[in-house]
């Protein structure tokens, strides 16, 4: 009798192979191309609106349009990209030919999502470096028009606050994508997975609003309903510390490392389970 | 070193279900289904549509899990990853990541198959010169004509240098000269001591490459066994002349008779109509390369 196969361990290198793979089909395709072209553009067409503000202000104003554009279209960007990179595996019957090799799904499933993560972070990356390229221009702009004004470390805006408010709207975008996957691994069209993957960011973006209704009621049951609700679905607003910026100290490093390490345990729950509910899906 | 098992896909009573509604009814894609492909040989599965040909390869292959039932390769259950270490898969009408170049796209499937770096330049170029795509490995894939995909799906599914290949439909869409081209890939595969497993409803090819074929039938075993035992005819013997005139037949009839035979019949031999085809127009090179 022959000796038993020895087991093929899970592999870092091929998880990153299929994200490398799956970035490289996402920037191919031209919606990602489309949706960086409008937010790039919709963060460069801020200096139409320069005008509306003074001083520090028009800055803020400037951070807060840039950021509420990267929220709009990094959410689209993620939900879409997420279904599509999942359901062209399966649709195009690629998968077919990649779940056969010695491969885990869960080196497949992270590594689609690793895949997707980079092309938010790109988008990320682009969008806010464009952001802070504009700041610096309007800044010295208003830093030499009034000379008079009070600078904190030579500059009227904090930059590592919006470095720091990028990268935490890039995890909540990984939250998303790893909801969104969850989502894709067991339904059954694309669609779903998108609509659903709207429905989900809306719950997460409101669910403090329920929080907060329900938490008046003195029945039980329902505030139990409450809390697993609030536990089960993110709340998305603990990422919007755009809000601080420019306002008083600016952002608290530990809240922002509390707020990363939040997204970082949803990111890997949401991921375990959409391993666990593709692992025996029908390819 | 242990020697390879001699049998190297094995199903015992294997049943697929899959469900077709919610109230619960059931379609039967595989019934109790009991088959041994012994090593080193080529196997034909044959059936029509329907008769649950790929449902038992995505089973073998762990993309599928049975209802009931056991399937096992080289001995390693097929649910298990372990089981598709030794395994290259082409599937049916194959589609591939279309913005990768040939090369890249075998690489890639090399480089999770876990092919050392150190040798996958190499190894990649081999097979791509073993399918004889070598002049078009650096296109991007989308532009393959069909039967350049069935090839680079070839190529991809040998990269790790595989025990067992499965290919599921391998000529399906493929020209004639395609089609006789991967018919001799096929029998060189099998002249390295390779496992094939191949679905085909050209029953001609199959008959062509096969040792042993099988005929599933609304998912059940119909027949199995050695291509030259079910095909052949034990008690018929042709015995091909120049042309006789009707004298020299009724002669030969009395001859026979004398010595208690029978002339069953006289026909005109004729040639098979892929092989007057392949005669004029190519014919595969020793490596499955046509012939200028």
């Amino acid at each position: 009798m022959s000796a038993p196969e020895p087991r093929v361990q899970f592999s870092a290198d091929r998880l990153l192979l299929v994200a490398g793979n799956t970035f490289l089909e996402a920037v191919r395709q031209k919606l990602f191309v489309f949706l960086l072209l409008l937010a790039v553009g919709l963060v460069a067409s801020v200096q139409v609106f320069r005008e509306f503000n003074f001083g520090s202000s028009e800055l803020k104003f400037i951070a807060d349009f840039g950021f509420g554009a990267l929220v709009f279209f990094g959410s689209t960007l993620t939900i879409a990209a997420t279904a599509q990179l999942f359901f062209s595996e399966i649709e195009n019957r690629t998968a077919l030919t990649l779940l056969a090799k010695p491969i885990w799904r869960t080196e497949f499933i992270f590594g689609k999502f690793l895949g997707v993560f980079a092309v938010v972070g790109v988008f990320c990356a682009l969008t806010v470096g464009l952001m802070i390229v504009l700041l610096r221009y309007r800044e010295q702009a208003i830093m030499e028009a009034n000379p008079d004004l009070v600078l904190v470390n030579g500059h009227l805006i904090n930059y590592a606050d919006i470095v720091i408010v990028g990268v935490l709207q890039w995890l909540k975008f990984g939250v998303l994508a790893a909801i969104t996957l969850l989502i894709a691994s067991y339904s059954n069209s694309n669609l779903f997975a998108v609509v659903m993957g709207f429905f989900v960011l809306l719950i997460c973006h409101l669910q403090y609003l329920a929080r907060d209704a329900y938490g008046q009621v003195t029945i039980l049951p329902v505030r139990w309903l409450v809390r697993l609700l609030g536990y089960v679905f993110p709340n998305f607003q603990l990422f919007n510390l755009a809000d601080l910026i420019g306002v008083g100290a600016g952002i608290d490093g530990l809240v922002a490392l509390r707020v990363a390490a939040y997204a970082l345990i949803y990111i890997g729950l949401f991921g375990l389970l959409a391993v666990y509910s593709f692992r025996h899906r029908e390819i | 070193m242990n020697a390879a098992p001699a049998v190297a896909i094995e199903l015992r009573a294997l049943t697929k279900d899959f469900s077709i509604s919610l109230r619960g009814l059931k379609l039967r894609a595989v019934d109790d289904l009991t088959l041994a492909v012994p090593a080193g040989q080529v196997f034909g599965l044959l059936g029509p549509n329907g008769s649950g040909k790929s449902t038992t390869i995505k089973i073998i292959l762990g993309l599928l899990e049975a209802t009931t039932g056991d399937c096992r390769v080289f001995g390693v259950p097929s649910r298990q990853v372990e089981s598709r270490r030794n395994v290259g898969y082409l599937p049916e009408s194959p589609y591939f990541y279309r913005y990768l170049s040939g090369t890249e796209l075998v690489a890639f499937y090399g480089r999770v198959c876990g092919v050392p770096r150190a040798r996958l330049a190499a190894r990649v170029a081999e097979v791509i010169d073993w399918v004889g795509l070598g002049a078009a490995a650096h296109r991007r894939v989308g532009t393959y004509s069909k039967g350049m995909l069935q090839r680079i799906g070839l190529a991809q599914a040998l990269v790790h240098d595989p025990q067992l290949l499965i290919l599921d439909e391998p000529t399906a869409g493929v020209d004639p000269v395609g089609a006789a081209e991967i018919s001799e890939l096929i029998r060189s595969l099998k002249a390295q001591g390779k496992t094939v497993l191949i679905t085909s409803h050209l029953l001609a090819q199959i008959e062509d490459v096969c040792d042993r074929i099988a005929i599933l039938d609304k998912g059940r075993l119909i027949l199995e066994g050695a291509v030259g035992d079910l095909v052949g005819q034990r008690d018929r013997q042709a015995l091909i002349t120049d042309p006789l005139s009707e004298t020299e037949q009724a002669a030969l009839r009395e001859w026979l008779a004398a010595r208690g035979h029978t002339l069953l019949g006289v026909e005109q031999p004729r040639a098979r109509l892929d092989q007057l085809f392949l005669s004029k127009v190519g014919r595969p090179g020793p490596a499955g390369g046509r012939e200028a």
